[in-house]
């Protein structure tokens, strides 16, 4: 399966909040996207995310990198569908995209922080904006 | 000798008046609404919804009608408690007067560039000049690096020396065409029209909608309806 690399250096200091001015319009739990860094290998997230689309009933089709996690039931703004990018920056760093490809904003926050995110826990470095958390 | 002296003092004197002036005389409030829609890629009614928000960011400190360094930086990372090399530099592009803070006119002109209607070459001058730190006209290897380090620094990540020397590298041999350690202007265009995604930061698909997050405008428009 083929990765999408390619990421350079500036690739890493756009990850910045510094550079990122959507906080002046949205909080952070009004975004449509998240994103995250692992110190995992590809295929060791490829297969935690693989396990959380099954959790939550989501068929999941993937294209190299991009893995494309669509729900059946209808929310408020239909059906949620999620999109995880992977980039690697070298083969044990990677940043992770989680976007919202359709449905409900609220609803796709809330399945971040409810079911996402403690699932992500062990290979999530850090999220954007944050500092690494010790655990 | 003495003669001069007090030529100097005047000309001292008369610059720092100079000075003040300038400083009394930073405009507040609205301004001219359809002037910097004509400027800008912004509508007249967007122009009003942006000033919404910036009354929201500029009173979140001092109640002035202009944005503070501190102010700058609640609105960003919801702390004032964060510095940022980044949110500096950003400011400092936004602060085209030069005087430490900012006005709804600064505001606006900057904001419009982070639009995704404004043109492409804009958000490709401004991204170079937020990167080149010593804005001497070139992103050097050496900002480069200061600025990978100090992202990586924000999330706690560390990378080896030799990791970092290896991104720049890898990064250096496909940027700088001409070979001189540095990037230019062209180089750097060269780039991010291979690498869309660089300019990602460049846009703010909020913008578009800010009409409707900031719909107060609607009871107290300025501009009349004919």
């Amino acid at each position: 399966m083929a990765k999408l690399t390619n990421l350079n250096a500036f690739d890493i200091i756009s990850l910045s909040s510094g550079f990122d001015l959507s906080g002046l319009f949205v909080e952070n739990d009004e975004k449509k996207e998240v994103q995250f860094t692992s110190t995992h290998t590809f295929s060791s997230i490829t297969s935690k995310l693989g396990d959380i689309a099954q959790n939550l009933k989501l068929k999941v089709k993937k294209q190299g990198g991009l893995m494309k996690m669509e729900g059946t039931s209808g929310g408020r703004k239909g059906a949620l569908a999620i999109d995880a990018e992977i980039f690697e920056f070298t083969p044990s760093f990677h940043l992770v995209e989680l976007r919202k490809s359709s449905g409900d904003t609220l609803e796709f926050q809330k399945t971040l922080k409810q079911d996402v995110r403690p699932a992500l826990k062990d290979i999530v470095w850090a999220w954007q904006g944050q500092p690494h958390q010790q655990s | 000798m003495l003669q001069c002296l007090d030529g100097l003092k005047h000309l001292f004197a008369s610059v720092l008046h100079c000075c003040d002036i300038d400083l009394y005389k930073q405009p507040r409030g609205l301004g001219d609404p359809e002037l910097l829609a004509r400027e800008t890629v912004f509508s007249v009614s967007e122009i009003e919804a942006l000033y919404e928000l910036f009354k929201k960011i500029s009173s979140a400190v001092i109640d002035d009608g202009l944005i503070n360094k501190e102010e700058f930086q609640l609105a960003l990372f919801k702390t004032n408690k964060k510095e940022s090399l980044f949110a500096d530099r950003v400011f400092d592009l936004f602060d085209t007067k030069h005087n430490g803070i900012l006005g709804f006119e600064e505001f606006a002109r900057a904001l419009s560039v982070f639009h995704p209607n404004a043109p492409i070459d804009d958000k490709i001058e401004f991204s170079f000049q937020l990167y080149d730190l010593k804005q001497q006209g070139y992103i050097e290897r050496q900002e480069v690096k200061q600025m990978v380090v100090a992202t990586l620094a924000e999330s706690g990540m560390n990378l080896s020396d030799d990791v970092i020397e290896s991104i720049i590298d890898k990064t250096f041999e496909e940027a700088d065409t001409k070979h001189d350690g540095r990037i230019d202007k062209e180089e750097w265009r060269s780039l991010v029209l291979r690498h869309p995604s660089l300019l990602k930061n460049m846009t703010l698909q909020y913008l578009k909608d800010i009409t409707t997050t900031f719909p107060s405008f609607v009871f107290h428009s300025q501009v009349d309806d004919t």
